[in-house]
Protein backbone atom coordinates (compact mmCIF):
# COMPACT_ATOMS: atom_id res chain seq x y z
CA UNK A 1 0.00 0.00 0.00
CA UNK A 2 1.30 3.41 -0.86
CA UNK A 3 1.45 5.56 2.30
CA UNK A 4 -0.37 8.81 2.77
CA UNK A 5 2.56 11.13 2.29
CA UNK A 6 2.79 9.84 -1.26
CA UNK A 7 -0.71 11.00 -1.93
CA UNK A 8 -0.61 13.99 -4.20
CA UNK A 9 -3.01 16.66 -5.19
CA UNK A 10 -5.33 15.59 -7.89
CA UNK A 11 -3.25 17.13 -10.62
CA UNK A 12 0.47 16.84 -10.03
CA UNK A 13 1.06 13.22 -11.12
CA UNK A 14 -1.40 13.62 -13.91
CA UNK A 15 0.68 16.44 -15.24
CA UNK A 16 3.61 14.03 -15.68
CA UNK A 17 1.45 11.28 -17.04
CA UNK A 18 -0.47 13.58 -19.34
CA UNK A 19 2.22 13.46 -22.01
CA UNK A 20 2.17 9.69 -22.12
CA UNK A 21 -1.60 9.67 -22.09
CA UNK A 22 -1.94 12.14 -24.93
CA UNK A 23 0.48 10.38 -27.25
CA UNK A 24 -1.01 6.99 -26.50
CA UNK A 25 -4.44 8.31 -27.39
CA UNK A 26 -3.21 9.94 -30.59
CA UNK A 27 -1.05 7.03 -31.74
CA UNK A 28 -2.75 3.95 -30.34
CA UNK A 29 -6.40 4.53 -29.46
CA UNK A 30 -7.30 6.82 -32.34
CA UNK A 31 -5.61 4.70 -35.07
CA UNK A 32 -7.34 1.59 -33.71
CA UNK A 33 -10.74 3.25 -34.08
CA UNK A 34 -9.73 4.55 -37.47
CA UNK A 35 -8.75 1.04 -38.60
CA UNK A 36 -12.33 -0.05 -37.96
CA UNK A 37 -13.91 2.87 -39.78
CA UNK A 38 -11.54 2.62 -42.75
CA UNK A 39 -12.36 -1.06 -43.12
CA UNK A 40 -15.88 0.02 -44.10
CA UNK A 41 -14.61 2.44 -46.74
CA UNK A 42 -13.45 1.82 -50.31
CA UNK A 43 -9.97 1.65 -51.90
CA UNK A 44 -9.03 5.23 -51.13
CA UNK A 45 -11.29 5.85 -48.16
CA UNK A 46 -13.32 8.39 -50.11
CA UNK A 47 -16.60 6.44 -50.23
CA UNK A 48 -18.32 3.62 -48.42
CA UNK A 49 -16.97 0.18 -49.29
CA UNK A 50 -20.15 -0.59 -51.22
CA UNK A 51 -18.73 1.67 -53.97
CA UNK A 52 -16.26 -1.15 -54.77
CA UNK A 53 -19.06 -3.61 -55.49
CA UNK A 54 -19.29 -4.88 -59.03
CA UNK A 55 -22.73 -5.17 -60.59
CA UNK A 56 -23.85 -8.77 -60.99
CA UNK A 57 -21.40 -10.09 -58.38
CA UNK A 58 -21.92 -10.84 -54.71
CA UNK A 59 -21.82 -7.73 -52.58
CA UNK A 60 -21.88 -7.27 -48.83
CA UNK A 61 -22.70 -3.56 -48.93
CA UNK A 62 -20.51 -1.50 -46.61
CA UNK A 63 -19.00 -4.79 -45.45
CA UNK A 64 -17.71 -5.44 -48.96
CA UNK A 65 -14.09 -5.53 -47.75
CA UNK A 66 -15.04 -8.22 -45.26
CA UNK A 67 -16.48 -10.25 -48.11
CA UNK A 68 -12.98 -10.16 -49.58
CA UNK A 69 -11.29 -10.88 -46.25
CA UNK A 70 -13.50 -13.87 -45.45
CA UNK A 71 -14.33 -15.47 -48.78
CA UNK A 72 -11.70 -14.61 -51.39
CA UNK A 73 -9.53 -17.47 -52.61
CA UNK A 74 -6.25 -15.78 -51.70
CA UNK A 75 -7.52 -14.94 -48.24
CA UNK A 76 -8.76 -18.48 -47.69
CA UNK A 77 -5.30 -19.70 -48.59
CA UNK A 78 -3.80 -17.26 -46.09
CA UNK A 79 -6.24 -18.34 -43.36
CA UNK A 80 -5.51 -22.00 -44.06
CA UNK A 81 -1.79 -21.33 -43.85
CA UNK A 82 -2.01 -19.38 -40.60
CA UNK A 83 -4.05 -22.24 -39.13
CA UNK A 84 -1.36 -24.71 -40.22
CA UNK A 85 1.33 -22.42 -38.83
CA UNK A 86 -0.42 -22.52 -35.45
CA UNK A 87 -1.03 -26.27 -35.52
CA UNK A 88 2.54 -27.14 -36.43
CA UNK A 89 4.93 -24.42 -35.31
CA UNK A 90 3.43 -23.76 -31.89
CA UNK A 91 3.92 -27.37 -30.73
CA UNK A 92 7.21 -27.33 -32.66
CA UNK A 93 8.69 -24.29 -30.93
CA UNK A 94 7.27 -25.06 -27.48
CA UNK A 95 8.24 -28.73 -27.75
CA UNK A 96 11.77 -27.98 -28.92
CA UNK A 97 12.10 -25.29 -26.24
CA UNK A 98 10.93 -27.67 -23.53
CA UNK A 99 13.28 -30.39 -24.72
CA UNK A 100 16.28 -28.02 -24.71
CA UNK A 101 15.28 -26.68 -21.29
CA UNK A 102 15.12 -30.18 -19.80
CA UNK A 103 18.28 -31.44 -21.50
CA UNK A 104 20.48 -28.41 -20.82
CA UNK A 105 19.41 -28.52 -17.20
CA UNK A 106 21.34 -31.77 -16.87
CA UNK A 107 24.66 -30.94 -18.41
CA UNK A 108 27.72 -29.09 -17.32
CA UNK A 109 27.88 -26.74 -20.28
CA UNK A 110 24.36 -25.46 -19.80
CA UNK A 111 25.21 -21.83 -20.52
CA UNK A 112 27.06 -22.50 -23.77
CA UNK A 113 24.29 -24.75 -25.06
CA UNK A 114 21.67 -22.16 -24.21
CA UNK A 115 23.66 -19.33 -25.73
CA UNK A 116 23.81 -21.23 -29.02
CA UNK A 117 20.11 -22.10 -29.14
CA UNK A 118 19.14 -18.54 -28.26
CA UNK A 119 21.58 -16.93 -30.72
CA UNK A 120 19.11 -16.65 -33.66
CA UNK A 121 16.99 -14.25 -31.57
CA UNK A 122 19.80 -11.70 -31.69
CA UNK A 123 19.69 -11.58 -35.50
CA UNK A 124 16.88 -9.67 -37.20
CA UNK A 125 14.14 -11.74 -38.82
CA UNK A 126 15.09 -10.13 -42.12
CA UNK A 127 18.71 -11.22 -41.68
CA UNK A 128 17.69 -14.73 -40.63
CA UNK A 129 15.38 -15.02 -43.63
CA UNK A 130 18.18 -14.02 -45.99
CA UNK A 131 20.59 -16.56 -44.51
CA UNK A 132 18.01 -19.31 -44.92
CA UNK A 133 17.15 -18.14 -48.42
CA UNK A 134 20.78 -18.84 -49.27
CA UNK A 135 20.63 -22.26 -47.58
CA UNK A 136 17.49 -23.13 -49.57
CA UNK A 137 18.79 -21.50 -52.76
CA UNK A 138 18.19 -23.35 -56.03
CA UNK A 139 20.40 -22.54 -58.99
CA UNK A 140 17.91 -22.87 -61.82
CA UNK A 141 18.81 -25.52 -64.41
CA UNK A 142 22.33 -25.89 -63.08
CA UNK A 143 24.00 -29.03 -61.84
CA UNK A 144 26.27 -27.08 -59.58
CA UNK A 145 24.23 -25.98 -56.60
CA UNK A 146 25.64 -23.38 -54.24
CA UNK A 147 22.71 -23.34 -51.84
CA UNK A 148 23.84 -25.47 -48.90
CA UNK A 149 20.91 -27.86 -48.79
CA UNK A 150 20.85 -28.59 -52.52
CA UNK A 151 24.63 -28.85 -52.63
CA UNK A 152 24.42 -31.62 -50.03
CA UNK A 153 21.63 -33.38 -51.92
CA UNK A 154 23.49 -33.23 -55.21
CA UNK A 155 26.70 -34.42 -53.55
CA UNK A 156 24.78 -37.44 -52.26
CA UNK A 157 23.57 -38.13 -55.79
CA UNK A 158 20.08 -36.70 -55.51
CA UNK A 159 18.20 -34.15 -57.58
CA UNK A 160 18.10 -30.55 -56.35
CA UNK A 161 14.82 -29.53 -54.72
CA UNK A 162 12.97 -26.23 -55.04
CA UNK A 163 12.57 -25.56 -51.32
CA UNK A 164 10.73 -22.29 -51.66
CA UNK A 165 9.18 -22.44 -55.12
CA UNK A 166 8.00 -26.03 -55.12
CA UNK A 167 4.82 -26.90 -57.05
CA UNK A 168 3.83 -28.79 -53.89
CA UNK A 169 2.79 -25.87 -51.69
CA UNK A 170 3.31 -27.77 -48.47
CA UNK A 171 7.06 -28.08 -49.14
CA UNK A 172 7.46 -24.30 -49.30
CA UNK A 173 5.55 -23.92 -46.07
CA UNK A 174 7.60 -26.56 -44.29
CA UNK A 175 10.75 -24.70 -45.33
CA UNK A 176 9.38 -21.55 -43.69
CA UNK A 177 8.30 -23.39 -40.54
CA UNK A 178 11.81 -24.75 -40.06
CA UNK A 179 13.18 -21.21 -40.11
CA UNK A 180 10.53 -20.14 -37.61
CA UNK A 181 11.37 -22.95 -35.21
CA UNK A 182 15.08 -22.20 -35.55
CA UNK A 183 14.31 -18.59 -34.63
CA UNK A 184 11.92 -19.10 -31.71
CA UNK A 185 13.00 -22.33 -29.99
CA UNK A 186 15.52 -20.38 -27.92
CA UNK A 187 12.87 -17.95 -26.73
CA UNK A 188 10.63 -20.81 -25.54
CA UNK A 189 13.59 -22.59 -23.98
CA UNK A 190 14.64 -19.55 -21.96
CA UNK A 191 11.24 -18.97 -20.40
CA UNK A 192 10.53 -22.65 -19.78
CA UNK A 193 13.97 -23.17 -18.32
CA UNK A 194 13.37 -20.38 -15.80
CA UNK A 195 10.15 -22.14 -14.79
CA UNK A 196 11.89 -25.52 -14.46
CA UNK A 197 14.44 -24.05 -12.07
CA UNK A 198 11.53 -23.07 -9.86
CA UNK A 199 10.38 -26.65 -9.33
CA UNK A 200 11.44 -27.58 -5.79
CA UNK A 201 14.27 -30.13 -5.80
CA UNK A 202 12.82 -31.95 -2.77
CA UNK A 203 9.70 -33.00 -4.64
CA UNK A 204 11.74 -34.39 -7.50
CA UNK A 205 14.16 -36.17 -5.18
CA UNK A 206 11.30 -37.66 -3.16
CA UNK A 207 9.64 -39.12 -6.24
CA UNK A 208 12.97 -40.55 -7.38
CA UNK A 209 13.50 -42.16 -4.03
CA UNK A 210 10.02 -43.66 -4.43
CA UNK A 211 11.31 -45.29 -7.61
CA UNK A 212 9.86 -43.07 -10.31
CA UNK A 213 11.76 -43.18 -13.60
CA UNK A 214 13.08 -39.97 -15.17
CA UNK A 215 10.36 -40.25 -17.77
CA UNK A 216 7.66 -40.45 -15.09
CA UNK A 217 9.25 -37.59 -13.15
CA UNK A 218 9.01 -35.44 -16.23
CA UNK A 219 5.43 -36.26 -17.22
CA UNK A 220 3.89 -36.59 -13.77
CA UNK A 221 5.70 -33.91 -11.80
CA UNK A 222 7.75 -31.43 -13.82
CA UNK A 223 5.31 -30.86 -16.63
CA UNK A 224 2.21 -30.40 -14.45
CA UNK A 225 4.13 -27.98 -12.24
CA UNK A 226 5.28 -25.76 -15.09
CA UNK A 227 2.04 -26.07 -17.04
CA UNK A 228 0.98 -22.43 -16.40
CA UNK A 229 4.25 -21.24 -17.97
CA UNK A 230 3.85 -23.65 -20.88
CA UNK A 231 0.43 -22.11 -21.48
CA UNK A 232 1.85 -18.58 -21.45
CA UNK A 233 4.59 -19.51 -23.90
CA UNK A 234 2.11 -21.32 -26.16
CA UNK A 235 -0.38 -18.46 -26.24
CA UNK A 236 2.42 -15.98 -26.86
CA UNK A 237 3.60 -18.11 -29.76
CA UNK A 238 0.05 -18.29 -31.14
CA UNK A 239 -0.06 -14.49 -31.19
CA UNK A 240 3.37 -14.32 -32.84
CA UNK A 241 2.36 -16.83 -35.48
CA UNK A 242 -0.86 -14.97 -36.27
CA UNK A 243 1.25 -11.87 -36.86
CA UNK A 244 3.96 -13.64 -38.88
CA UNK A 245 5.18 -11.34 -41.63
CA UNK A 246 8.92 -10.67 -42.03
CA UNK A 247 10.10 -14.12 -42.95
CA UNK A 248 7.25 -14.82 -45.37
CA UNK A 249 7.68 -11.42 -47.00
CA UNK A 250 11.44 -11.81 -47.44
CA UNK A 251 11.62 -15.50 -48.35
CA UNK A 252 8.62 -16.15 -50.59
CA UNK A 253 6.49 -13.00 -50.53
CA UNK A 254 3.52 -15.30 -50.11
CA UNK A 255 3.99 -16.96 -53.50
CA UNK A 256 3.59 -20.66 -54.26
CA UNK A 257 1.02 -21.34 -51.62
CA UNK A 258 2.75 -19.63 -48.69
CA UNK A 259 0.47 -16.61 -48.26
CA UNK A 260 -0.31 -15.47 -44.70
CA UNK A 261 -2.77 -12.90 -43.31
CA UNK A 262 -0.25 -10.21 -42.41
CA UNK A 263 1.39 -10.35 -45.83
CA UNK A 264 -2.00 -9.99 -47.55
CA UNK A 265 -2.68 -6.96 -45.42
CA UNK A 266 0.66 -5.44 -46.35
CA UNK A 267 0.12 -6.02 -50.06
CA UNK A 268 -3.03 -3.89 -50.00
CA UNK A 269 -1.66 -1.03 -47.92
CA UNK A 270 -1.09 1.17 -50.93
CA UNK A 271 -3.47 -0.31 -53.52
CA UNK A 272 -6.60 -0.88 -51.46
CA UNK A 273 -6.87 0.68 -48.02
CA UNK A 274 -10.32 -0.66 -47.27
CA UNK A 275 -9.29 -4.26 -47.87
CA UNK A 276 -6.07 -3.86 -45.99
CA UNK A 277 -7.94 -2.53 -42.95
CA UNK A 278 -10.62 -5.23 -43.12
CA UNK A 279 -7.83 -7.81 -43.03
CA UNK A 280 -6.30 -5.88 -40.12
CA UNK A 281 -9.59 -6.05 -38.23
CA UNK A 282 -9.77 -9.77 -38.94
CA UNK A 283 -6.27 -10.12 -37.52
CA UNK A 284 -7.25 -8.21 -34.37
CA UNK A 285 -10.38 -10.35 -34.04
CA UNK A 286 -8.30 -13.53 -34.25
CA UNK A 287 -5.75 -12.27 -31.77
CA UNK A 288 -8.21 -10.93 -29.15
CA UNK A 289 -9.27 -14.29 -27.65
CA UNK A 290 -5.63 -15.33 -27.18
CA UNK A 291 -4.79 -11.86 -25.93
CA UNK A 292 -7.50 -12.08 -23.26
CA UNK A 293 -6.02 -15.33 -21.95
CA UNK A 294 -2.64 -13.63 -21.72
CA UNK A 295 -3.96 -10.46 -20.10
CA UNK A 296 -5.92 -12.45 -17.55
CA UNK A 297 -2.86 -14.48 -16.61
CA UNK A 298 -0.80 -11.32 -16.53
CA UNK A 299 -3.24 -9.66 -14.12
CA UNK A 300 -3.14 -12.71 -11.86
CA UNK A 301 0.63 -12.39 -11.74
CA UNK A 302 0.33 -8.69 -11.00
CA UNK A 303 -2.19 -9.38 -8.24
CA UNK A 304 0.31 -11.69 -6.55
CA UNK A 305 2.90 -8.92 -6.32
CA UNK B 1 17.29 -33.77 -9.70
CA UNK B 2 19.36 -31.72 -12.03
CA UNK B 3 22.96 -32.64 -12.33
CA UNK B 4 24.19 -29.11 -11.83
CA UNK B 5 22.96 -29.15 -8.26
CA UNK B 6 25.00 -32.21 -7.36
CA UNK B 7 28.74 -31.76 -6.83
CA UNK B 8 30.55 -32.11 -10.12
CA UNK B 9 32.98 -34.87 -9.29
CA UNK B 10 30.15 -37.30 -8.59
CA UNK B 11 28.83 -36.89 -12.15
CA UNK B 12 29.60 -40.12 -13.98
CA UNK B 13 29.32 -40.83 -17.63
CA UNK B 14 26.56 -43.35 -18.04
CA UNK B 15 24.66 -44.22 -21.25
CA UNK B 16 21.89 -41.70 -20.50
CA UNK B 17 24.35 -38.87 -20.06
CA UNK B 18 26.21 -39.82 -23.21
CA UNK B 19 22.88 -39.82 -25.02
CA UNK B 20 21.99 -36.38 -23.69
CA UNK B 21 25.37 -34.97 -24.67
CA UNK B 22 25.20 -36.46 -28.16
CA UNK B 23 21.73 -35.08 -28.69
CA UNK B 24 22.69 -31.65 -27.44
CA UNK B 25 25.86 -31.47 -29.52
CA UNK B 26 23.87 -32.49 -32.58
CA UNK B 27 21.28 -29.80 -32.00
CA UNK B 28 23.91 -27.20 -31.21
CA UNK B 29 25.59 -27.98 -34.53
CA UNK B 30 22.27 -27.78 -36.39
CA UNK B 31 21.59 -24.42 -34.79
CA UNK B 32 25.05 -23.16 -35.65
CA UNK B 33 25.10 -24.18 -39.31
CA UNK B 34 23.26 -21.08 -40.54
CA UNK B 35 25.61 -18.89 -38.52
CA UNK B 36 28.58 -20.74 -39.96
CA UNK B 37 27.23 -20.27 -43.47
CA UNK B 38 26.76 -16.57 -42.75
CA UNK B 39 30.28 -15.92 -41.49
CA UNK B 40 32.15 -18.17 -43.91
CA UNK B 41 30.32 -17.05 -47.05
CA UNK B 42 30.77 -13.39 -46.21
CA UNK B 43 34.54 -13.87 -46.05
CA UNK B 44 34.72 -15.54 -49.45
CA UNK B 45 35.15 -14.00 -52.86
CA UNK B 46 32.47 -14.30 -55.50
CA UNK B 47 34.42 -17.04 -57.29
CA UNK B 48 34.89 -18.92 -54.06
CA UNK B 49 31.26 -18.79 -53.05
CA UNK B 50 30.40 -20.25 -56.47
CA UNK B 51 32.86 -23.10 -56.04
CA UNK B 52 30.92 -26.07 -54.82
CA UNK B 53 33.93 -28.12 -53.80
CA UNK B 54 34.80 -25.42 -51.31
CA UNK B 55 31.33 -25.17 -49.78
CA UNK B 56 32.33 -26.30 -46.32
CA UNK B 57 35.87 -25.02 -46.38
CA UNK B 58 36.85 -21.82 -44.71
CA UNK B 59 37.73 -19.00 -47.10
CA UNK B 60 41.20 -19.06 -48.67
CA UNK B 61 42.15 -15.89 -46.89
CA UNK B 62 40.63 -12.89 -45.24
CA UNK B 63 38.73 -11.59 -48.23
CA UNK B 64 37.14 -8.35 -47.27
CA UNK B 65 35.91 -7.58 -50.81
CA UNK B 66 32.43 -8.74 -49.93
CA UNK B 67 32.31 -6.38 -46.99
CA UNK B 68 33.65 -3.54 -49.09
CA UNK B 69 30.98 -4.23 -51.72
CA UNK B 70 28.20 -4.51 -49.13
CA UNK B 71 29.36 -1.31 -47.45
CA UNK B 72 29.92 0.90 -50.50
CA UNK B 73 27.68 -0.87 -53.01
CA UNK B 74 28.51 -1.75 -56.62
CA UNK B 75 27.42 1.34 -58.57
CA UNK B 76 28.02 -0.22 -62.01
CA UNK B 77 25.56 -2.98 -61.15
CA UNK B 78 23.16 -0.52 -59.59
CA UNK B 79 23.58 -1.94 -56.08
CA UNK B 80 23.39 0.48 -53.17
CA UNK B 81 25.79 0.01 -50.29
CA UNK B 82 24.62 -0.23 -46.71
CA UNK B 83 26.83 2.46 -45.16
CA UNK B 84 24.18 5.19 -45.18
CA UNK B 85 21.49 2.78 -44.00
CA UNK B 86 23.61 1.60 -41.10
CA UNK B 87 23.95 5.23 -40.04
CA UNK B 88 20.20 5.67 -40.47
CA UNK B 89 19.66 2.72 -38.15
CA UNK B 90 21.89 4.41 -35.58
CA UNK B 91 20.05 7.73 -35.96
CA UNK B 92 16.79 5.85 -35.53
CA UNK B 93 17.64 3.41 -32.77
CA UNK B 94 19.70 5.56 -30.40
CA UNK B 95 17.20 8.41 -29.85
CA UNK B 96 14.20 6.07 -29.89
CA UNK B 97 15.80 3.81 -27.30
CA UNK B 98 16.88 6.67 -25.02
CA UNK B 99 13.54 8.48 -25.21
CA UNK B 100 11.37 5.42 -24.65
CA UNK B 101 13.53 4.28 -21.74
CA UNK B 102 13.40 7.71 -20.08
CA UNK B 103 9.65 7.99 -20.51
CA UNK B 104 9.14 4.42 -19.34
CA UNK B 105 11.25 5.10 -16.26
CA UNK B 106 9.29 8.24 -15.35
CA UNK B 107 5.95 6.57 -15.93
CA UNK B 108 6.98 3.47 -14.05
CA UNK B 109 8.07 5.62 -11.11
CA UNK B 110 4.81 7.54 -10.98
CA UNK B 111 2.65 4.45 -11.36
CA UNK B 112 4.49 2.53 -8.66
CA UNK B 113 5.19 5.21 -6.05
CA UNK B 114 2.38 7.73 -6.22
CA UNK B 115 -1.19 7.36 -5.27
CA UNK B 116 -3.67 9.24 -7.39
CA UNK B 117 -7.01 8.87 -8.97
CA UNK B 118 -6.84 7.78 -12.56
CA UNK B 119 -4.05 5.25 -12.19
CA UNK B 120 -6.83 2.74 -12.61
CA UNK B 121 -7.66 4.20 -16.01
CA UNK B 122 -4.11 4.50 -17.15
CA UNK B 123 -2.92 1.01 -16.40
CA UNK B 124 -5.54 -0.84 -18.49
CA UNK B 125 -4.81 1.61 -21.29
CA UNK B 126 -1.15 0.66 -21.05
CA UNK B 127 -2.08 -3.02 -21.19
CA UNK B 128 -4.21 -2.38 -24.24
CA UNK B 129 -1.29 -0.56 -25.83
CA UNK B 130 0.97 -3.46 -25.02
CA UNK B 131 -1.13 -6.19 -26.54
CA UNK B 132 -2.67 -4.56 -29.60
CA UNK B 133 -1.05 -5.89 -32.80
CA UNK B 134 0.58 -2.72 -34.08
CA UNK B 135 0.70 -3.82 -37.67
CA UNK B 136 -3.10 -3.61 -37.72
CA UNK B 137 -3.03 0.12 -37.25
CA UNK B 138 -0.38 0.88 -39.85
CA UNK B 139 -2.45 2.92 -42.29
CA UNK B 140 -4.11 5.27 -39.77
CA UNK B 141 -0.72 5.64 -38.15
CA UNK B 142 1.02 6.73 -41.36
CA UNK B 143 -1.85 9.14 -41.95
CA UNK B 144 -1.42 10.60 -38.47
CA UNK B 145 2.31 10.98 -39.12
CA UNK B 146 1.63 12.73 -42.42
CA UNK B 147 -0.83 15.07 -40.68
CA UNK B 148 1.87 16.21 -38.26
CA UNK B 149 4.39 16.52 -41.14
CA UNK B 150 6.54 13.60 -40.04
CA UNK B 151 5.48 11.22 -42.79
CA UNK B 152 8.39 9.50 -44.53
CA UNK B 153 10.99 10.80 -42.07
CA UNK B 154 13.24 9.08 -39.58
CA UNK B 155 11.79 11.35 -36.87
CA UNK B 156 8.36 9.97 -37.66
CA UNK B 157 9.62 6.43 -37.20
CA UNK B 158 11.44 7.43 -33.99
CA UNK B 159 8.16 8.78 -32.65
CA UNK B 160 6.39 5.54 -33.54
CA UNK B 161 8.97 3.42 -31.75
CA UNK B 162 8.91 5.71 -28.72
CA UNK B 163 5.14 5.53 -28.48
CA UNK B 164 4.95 1.79 -28.97
CA UNK B 165 7.79 1.30 -26.54
CA UNK B 166 6.11 3.20 -23.70
CA UNK B 167 3.79 0.41 -22.47
CA UNK B 168 6.48 -2.22 -22.17
CA UNK B 169 9.20 0.07 -20.79
CA UNK B 170 6.73 1.51 -18.27
CA UNK B 171 5.77 -1.96 -17.17
CA UNK B 172 9.35 -3.15 -16.73
CA UNK B 173 10.26 -0.05 -14.70
CA UNK B 174 7.06 -0.20 -12.68
CA UNK B 175 7.91 -3.71 -11.56
CA UNK B 176 11.53 -2.73 -11.01
CA UNK B 177 10.64 0.26 -8.82
CA UNK B 178 8.11 -1.80 -6.88
CA UNK B 179 11.17 -3.50 -5.33
CA UNK B 180 12.68 -0.18 -4.18
CA UNK B 181 11.78 0.32 -0.49
CA UNK B 182 9.16 3.02 -0.15
CA UNK B 183 10.91 4.23 3.05
CA UNK B 184 13.63 5.76 0.89
CA UNK B 185 11.07 7.64 -1.13
CA UNK B 186 9.21 8.82 1.96
CA UNK B 187 12.43 10.04 3.56
CA UNK B 188 13.16 12.17 0.52
CA UNK B 189 9.59 13.36 0.58
CA UNK B 190 9.87 14.42 4.22
CA UNK B 191 13.07 16.27 3.33
CA UNK B 192 10.87 18.34 1.07
CA UNK B 193 11.66 16.87 -2.33
CA UNK B 194 8.92 17.29 -4.88
CA UNK B 195 7.70 14.63 -7.27
CA UNK B 196 10.54 15.12 -9.73
CA UNK B 197 13.09 15.64 -6.98
CA UNK B 198 12.27 12.24 -5.51
CA UNK B 199 12.83 10.71 -8.90
CA UNK B 200 16.19 12.36 -9.51
CA UNK B 201 17.56 11.90 -6.00
CA UNK B 202 16.23 8.46 -5.10
CA UNK B 203 14.93 6.38 -7.99
CA UNK B 204 17.08 7.43 -10.91
CA UNK B 205 20.44 6.64 -9.24
CA UNK B 206 19.11 3.18 -8.39
CA UNK B 207 17.89 2.57 -11.90
CA UNK B 208 21.05 1.48 -13.70
CA UNK B 209 20.25 -2.26 -13.86
CA UNK B 210 16.69 -1.46 -14.91
CA UNK B 211 17.96 0.84 -17.63
CA UNK B 212 20.42 -1.76 -18.90
CA UNK B 213 17.63 -4.30 -19.34
CA UNK B 214 15.22 -1.85 -20.96
CA UNK B 215 17.82 -0.26 -23.24
CA UNK B 216 19.02 -3.63 -24.53
CA UNK B 217 15.45 -4.77 -25.10
CA UNK B 218 14.44 -1.60 -26.94
CA UNK B 219 17.66 -1.30 -28.90
CA UNK B 220 17.47 -4.86 -30.22
CA UNK B 221 13.80 -4.63 -31.12
CA UNK B 222 14.08 -1.30 -32.88
CA UNK B 223 17.30 -2.19 -34.68
CA UNK B 224 15.75 -5.41 -36.01
CA UNK B 225 12.30 -4.02 -36.79
CA UNK B 226 11.20 -4.18 -40.40
CA UNK B 227 7.47 -3.71 -41.03
CA UNK B 228 7.09 -0.15 -39.73
CA UNK B 229 10.34 0.91 -41.33
CA UNK B 230 9.42 -0.40 -44.76
CA UNK B 231 5.91 1.07 -44.53
CA UNK B 232 6.83 4.51 -43.26
CA UNK B 233 10.13 5.16 -45.01
CA UNK B 234 9.93 4.91 -48.78
CA UNK B 235 13.09 6.78 -49.81
CA UNK B 236 16.15 4.49 -49.96
CA UNK B 237 18.45 7.12 -48.47
CA UNK B 238 16.50 7.32 -45.20
CA UNK B 239 15.70 3.63 -44.75
CA UNK B 240 17.28 1.71 -41.88
CA UNK B 241 19.54 -1.25 -42.53
CA UNK B 242 16.90 -4.02 -42.25
CA UNK B 243 14.98 -2.52 -45.18
CA UNK B 244 18.09 -1.84 -47.26
CA UNK B 245 19.33 -5.36 -46.61
CA UNK B 246 16.10 -6.84 -47.84
CA UNK B 247 16.33 -4.71 -50.99
CA UNK B 248 19.92 -5.82 -51.53
CA UNK B 249 18.99 -9.49 -51.16
CA UNK B 250 15.92 -9.08 -53.31
CA UNK B 251 17.77 -7.66 -56.30
CA UNK B 252 18.31 -9.81 -59.38
CA UNK B 253 22.05 -10.10 -58.93
CA UNK B 254 22.60 -12.92 -56.48
CA UNK B 255 26.07 -12.17 -55.15
CA UNK B 256 25.65 -14.26 -52.07
CA UNK B 257 29.06 -13.42 -50.62
CA UNK B 258 28.15 -9.73 -50.64
CA UNK B 259 24.62 -10.38 -49.35
CA UNK B 260 25.99 -12.46 -46.48
CA UNK B 261 28.53 -9.75 -45.68
CA UNK B 262 25.67 -7.22 -45.57
CA UNK B 263 23.63 -9.50 -43.31
CA UNK B 264 26.57 -9.84 -40.97
CA UNK B 265 27.14 -6.07 -40.90
CA UNK B 266 23.46 -5.56 -40.03
CA UNK B 267 23.61 -8.17 -37.28
CA UNK B 268 26.87 -7.07 -35.63
CA UNK B 269 25.45 -4.52 -33.14
CA UNK B 270 22.77 -6.82 -31.76
CA UNK B 271 25.02 -9.88 -31.84
CA UNK B 272 27.70 -8.01 -29.89
CA UNK B 273 25.18 -6.90 -27.30
CA UNK B 274 23.91 -10.44 -26.99
CA UNK B 275 27.35 -11.97 -26.65
CA UNK B 276 28.67 -9.37 -24.20
CA UNK B 277 25.53 -8.81 -22.13
CA UNK B 278 23.46 -11.92 -22.74
CA UNK B 279 22.32 -12.08 -19.14
CA UNK B 280 20.55 -8.71 -19.35
CA UNK B 281 19.28 -9.53 -22.79
CA UNK B 282 17.53 -12.58 -21.39
CA UNK B 283 16.24 -10.67 -18.38
CA UNK B 284 14.59 -8.18 -20.74
CA UNK B 285 13.14 -11.06 -22.67
CA UNK B 286 11.63 -12.56 -19.54
CA UNK B 287 10.18 -9.18 -18.58
CA UNK B 288 8.70 -8.67 -22.00
CA UNK B 289 7.68 -12.25 -22.58
CA UNK B 290 4.06 -11.68 -21.69
CA UNK B 291 3.76 -9.21 -24.52
CA UNK B 292 3.65 -11.50 -27.51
Amino acid sequence: MVPKIMKQGRFTPWFYLLGALVIMTVFIVYPTIRTFTLSLRDKTGANWASADCVRGQPCWGIFENYRYALTDKEMLEALRNNALWILLTVPGTVGAGLMFAVLTDRVRYERIAKTIVFLPMAISFVGASIIWKFIYYLEAGARSQIGLLNAIIVALGGEPVAWLTNPKWIVNNISLWIVWIWLWAGFCMTILSAALKGVPTEILEASRVDGASEWQVFWRIMLPMILPTVTVVATTMVINVLKVFDIVFVMTNGLNGTEVIANRMFKFIVTNQGRSMAIAVLLIALIIPVMIINIRRFREQEAMR
Amino acid sequence: MSAHRTPRRTVRLNPTRIGIYTLLILFALLFLIPVYVLVVSSLKTFAEVQDLSRLWSPPTGLHLESFRAAWWGIPEKGLRGLSQNLLNSVYLTVPATILSSMLGSLNGYILSKWRFRGANVLFPLMLFGMFIPYQSILIPLTQTLAAIHLGGTIWGLILVHVVYGIPITTLIFRNYYAEVPTDLVEAARIDGANILGVYWRVLFPLSVPGFVVVIIWQFTNIWNEFLFAVSILQKPDVQPITVALRNLAGSQIQEWNMIMAGTLIAAVPTLLIYIIMGRYFIRGLLAGSVKG
